[in-house]
């Protein structure tokens, strides 16, 4: 009973918040430029419009290209599901780890990257070998770090890994947590695409990275494509707002009103990291396509630095 | 007098060949010369003289008992001089002998003839069709004469070939003609060894529209109108060198006032230009805020330009023998005061782009045009002085009253985006600049010299600096007031070739960066 509870929270709030995040970081980077801007709930809009109208299908692509979708959306839904919104909810221990939530979302990605090439449109497949580069670059960066926090914490279990940093007090005044935060914020950016690694809003195909790869994709195809994109993007967020700021620790009593809470704090520490984001975009301008290497190696190097700084200061007193 | 010395120096040389020689238009010395020889004589220019060739077209005189000529334009861009080398082709066989082994920068010329008159260069390099495409059937030469400008020829059906690049891992990228935003149409394709390219050719010309062919026969009132309309962003550049090739032609003076006028506009809309280019630059490289400010100060160029004529890309301000209208009358204080503005915002911007060290990091040494391309390709504008081709069309053939204002030609030599921008971000400077000099110092008067009518078989060129380099306009006048050979050369046309040489060696996601550093026009290259 208790995991379906988890279970339905967590889709509820990761579905219900994700595209708000794009919405945040697009207003406040118009607001930069001295304009208007979109509505913050302005993706909430395209999905619905998107899912209303049928999908475009080459006629030279094969199965690969339908089912990509539903395989991207699900893998982001179910490496939703590892990540905890609030650790409120968790009374017992859920399958999987984050070595998993690394898997599963290379699952996906290994689906994007064939239907990208399934097509053989001009773009997909220089949108594909540049993912295949930027994401065996940065995978290793995710795992160290992670793996960093597993060590402190004894687990590779994320709730765990939650519960045990809680009890730490303020972990971004230790210097292994502040490696691994400037590391997964790297992630995030390569991860979801986002200016200097890629530029969501370009319109030059040649530039493109992740929207190359869905270049070819329209109507409801498209929205899962999308949505799938917004939720992983949350999850990765949720991953490093849950572990490195974490909160539920303050709310002393138990129960539905806790939970609330909780879910509270944690839609404003998602805001919080949404205009962190939002500001790199608009302070950053796209690198070199062979600089990008650079920046993961700086993220591992980071996540590299977190686990000696563990081994030589030791995790106990952290 | 500079023309009679060359003329000589000709004639020391070249006496046999040189059938008739006269000079026209003050500052045009016209050779007839012996086309067995041209490979010589266009050798001792281009090569002892040292006189680039900006332009060669082809003129069906059938109607004036010469047949068919050929023009060779060239140009002594410190003394302000033309020698233009005409040679007749013989009817029988419609062959001309290829410059482009000497002269690189004929082969685009040579191929245009080719497909627009019928007229082969024998020994070319690349004689493949440049402006039809495989769809236009062999043996139509749509400025022949006896072509009618109402035919519609059928569909041809053939495959282009493309330049094929070998080797293990190679592979070819094929890009537009359609592409992603509102641009014009223009298939690129690149030969790539993964990211890296090795080999860019651009097929453009999706947009041909006849331009010259509708010209001829039309009243010279008429074409005014068709020139403001060969390339939507160059309105001004281009009516300006058509009005200024008529003038000659017509002997007439255009009052003071209207040259200063004419001053203002052509300063206002390089401005407008060149803000755009810069805000393209900027999205390329994903630099939102940038983008947004010169987008915003273009907005307020297009702004002044509302207010002064009523019509933001300044067409029907142009009028043969001087302007519509006093345009500037009253309106000079707050034109100064919208000015100034744009100067101290693009001041600030231009700081602040220029202390983001990951935004110079893109520019800098990317695309980079070597001197030495550029000079045989002739590459003209922001995009040959980026490379160190150090000429402006408004210093080695002043027009209207540009000798008398003050303005220095920005110096780069690199020859990447980051000069390309810098040339622009100077000029929108010096172009202000020029703006408020015209505005201080512009007499009273009238400012219209109305022309009436023209003495046919006339001929002139119109040189004006586009806001994309040095455009050139000749026309020839028929009966009655009429349009007899109308040829244009934008800038673009010489920068497309500079472009693709530019754009090897760079990888593939820079390429947009380095087209927009160039900007250059679709429509304007394909008339």
């Amino acid at each position: 009973m208790n995991s379906m509870i988890y279970i339905l929270v967590q889709i509820l709030v990761i579905i219900m918040a994700a595209p708000l995040v794009n919405g945040i970081i697009k207003k406040i980077k118009a607001l930069t430029q001295k304009r208007k801007g979109a509505p913050v709930f302005q993706m909430y809009f395209d999905i619905y419009k998107l899912l209303q109208k049928n999908s475009v299908v080459s006629e030279v692509s094969s199965w690969i290209f339908k089912v990509t979708p539903y395989i991207v959306f699900t893998t982001a839904i179910a490496a939703a599901l590892l990540v905890p919104v609030s650790t409120k909810l968790i009374t017992q221990q859920i399958p999987g780890d984050f070595i998993m939530l690394v898997s599963i979302l290379a699952l996906g990605r290994f689906f994007m990257m064939a239907a990208a090439l399934d097509t053989a449109g001009t773009f997909g497949g220089m949108g594909s070998s540049r993912e295949a580069m930027i994401s065996s670059l940065i995978e290793p960066s995710i795992l160290v770090s992670l793996f960093t926090v597993g060590l402190i914490s004894q687990s590779t279990s994320l709730p765990q890994i939650m519960n045990a940093v809680q009890n730490t007090g303020v972990p971004l005044l230790h210097p292994v947590y502040i490696m691994v935060f400037l590391a997964l914020l790297i992630v995030i950016i390569a991860e979801t695409s986002r200016i200097p690694v890629d530029d969501p809003s370009t319109h030059l195909e040649l530039t493109m990275v992740h929207e190359a790869m869905i270049l070819e994709y329209s109507g409801r195809h498209l929205a899962l494509m999308e949505y799938g994109a917004a939720i992983k993007q949350l999850t990765f967020i949720t991953l490093l707002v849950n572990i490195l700021i974490p909160s539920d620790q303050l709310i002393g009593f138990t129960g539905i009103g806790a939970l609330a809470l909780s879910l509270v704090i944690y839609l404003l520490k998602v805001v919080l990291l949404s205009v962190i984001i939002a500001i790199i975009e608009v302070n950053t301008v796209k690198f070199r396509l062979f600089s990008i290497p650079n920046l993961a190696a700086l993220s591992f190097i980071l996540a590299f630095l977190g686990i000696l700084q563990y081994f030589i200061l030791g995790g106990s007193h952290v | 007098m500079i023309v009679d010395q060359l003329l000589i120096k000709l004639t020391e040389v070249f006496a046999q060949d040189i059938y008739t020689a006269g000079a026209e238009n003050a500052n045009e010395l016209y050779l007839e010369v012996n086309p067995e020889k041209i490979l010589e004589i266009s050798s001792y220019i281009h090569l002892e003289l040292g006189y680039p060739l900006i332009l060669m077209f082809a003129n069906d005189e059938q109607s004036l008992k010469t047949g068919y000529a050929i023009y060779y334009v060239f140009a002594d861009r410190t003394e302000g001089l033309l020698l233009i080398i005409k040679t007749l082709v013989d009817s029988g066989k419609m062959e001309i002998l290829s410059l482009s082994k000497n002269i690189p920068s004929a082969s685009l010329y040579e191929r245009e003839i080719n497909d627009l008159f019928g007229i082969v260069p024998v020994g070319h390099p690349e004689a493949k069709r440049l402006v039809f495409h495989g769809n236009w059937p062999d043996g139509e030469y749509p400025l022949r004469k006896e072509f009618d400008v109402r035919h519609k020829p059928v569909f041809a059906k053939k495959e282009t070939d493309f330049t094929k690049v070998g080797g293990e891992g190679v592979f070819e990228v094929p890009v537009g003609p359609v592409h992603a935003g509102i641009i014009e149409p223009g298939h690129f394709r690149f030969s790539v060894a993964g990211e890296p390219i090795i080999n860019l050719e651009a097929q453009l010309y999706y947009v041909h529209k006849g331009i010259e062919k509708l010209c001829e026969g039309q009243s010279i009132e008429r074409c005014l109108y068709v020139s403001e309309r060969i390339s939507g962003d160059e309105t001004f550049a281009n009516s300006l060198a058509y009005c200024q090739a008529i003038e000659k032609i017509a002997r007439v003076r255009i009052p003071d006032r209207a040259q200063h006028t004419r001053v203002v506009f052509a300063e206002l809309e390089r401005l407008t230009s060149h803000l755009g280019d810069l805000a393209g630059i900027c999205l390329d490289a994903a630099y939102g805020f940038a983008t947004f400010q010169f987008r915003m100060m273009r907005g307020w160029a297009y702004g002044a330009a509302d207010e002064l004529c009523g019509m933001r890309f300044l067409r029907s301000v142009n009028k043969l023998g001087g302007v519509r209208k006093d345009f500037a009358a009253g309106k000079e204080a707050k034109l100064r005061e919208q000015l100034q503005k744009i100067r101290s915002e693009l001041e600030d911007t231009v700081n602040i782009i220029k202390a983001n060290s990951l935004f110079i990091d893109r520019v800098e040494n990317t695309g980079i045009l070597e001197t030495k391309i550029a000079s045989d390709l002739n590459a003209v504008g922001p995009g040959g002085r980026a490379s160190g081709l150090r000429f402006d069309v408004r210093k080695s053939f002043p027009y209207e009253v540009y000798n008398q204002l003050e303005f220095n030609i920005p110096e780069h030599h690199n020859g990447d985006i980051n000069c390309r921008m810098n040339t622009k971000i100077e000029e929108c400077f010096e172009s202000i600049s020029l703006m408020l000099q015209a505005l201080e110092t512009m007499p009273d008067g009238n400012v219209l010299e109305a022309i009436n009518s023209v003495e046919p078989y006339r001929f002139a060129f119109g040189l004006t600096e586009a806001p994309r380099g040095e455009n050139i306009h000749w026309v020839m006048t028929g009966e009655n007031n009429t349009i007899y050979r109308y040829k244009i050369r934008t800038p673009s046309f010489c920068n497309w070739p500079a472009l693709c040489h530019a754009v090897k060696g760079n990888i593939v996601p820079d390429f947009p960066l380095i087209n927009k550093s160039f900007n250059l026009s679709y429509a304007g290259n394909d008339l």
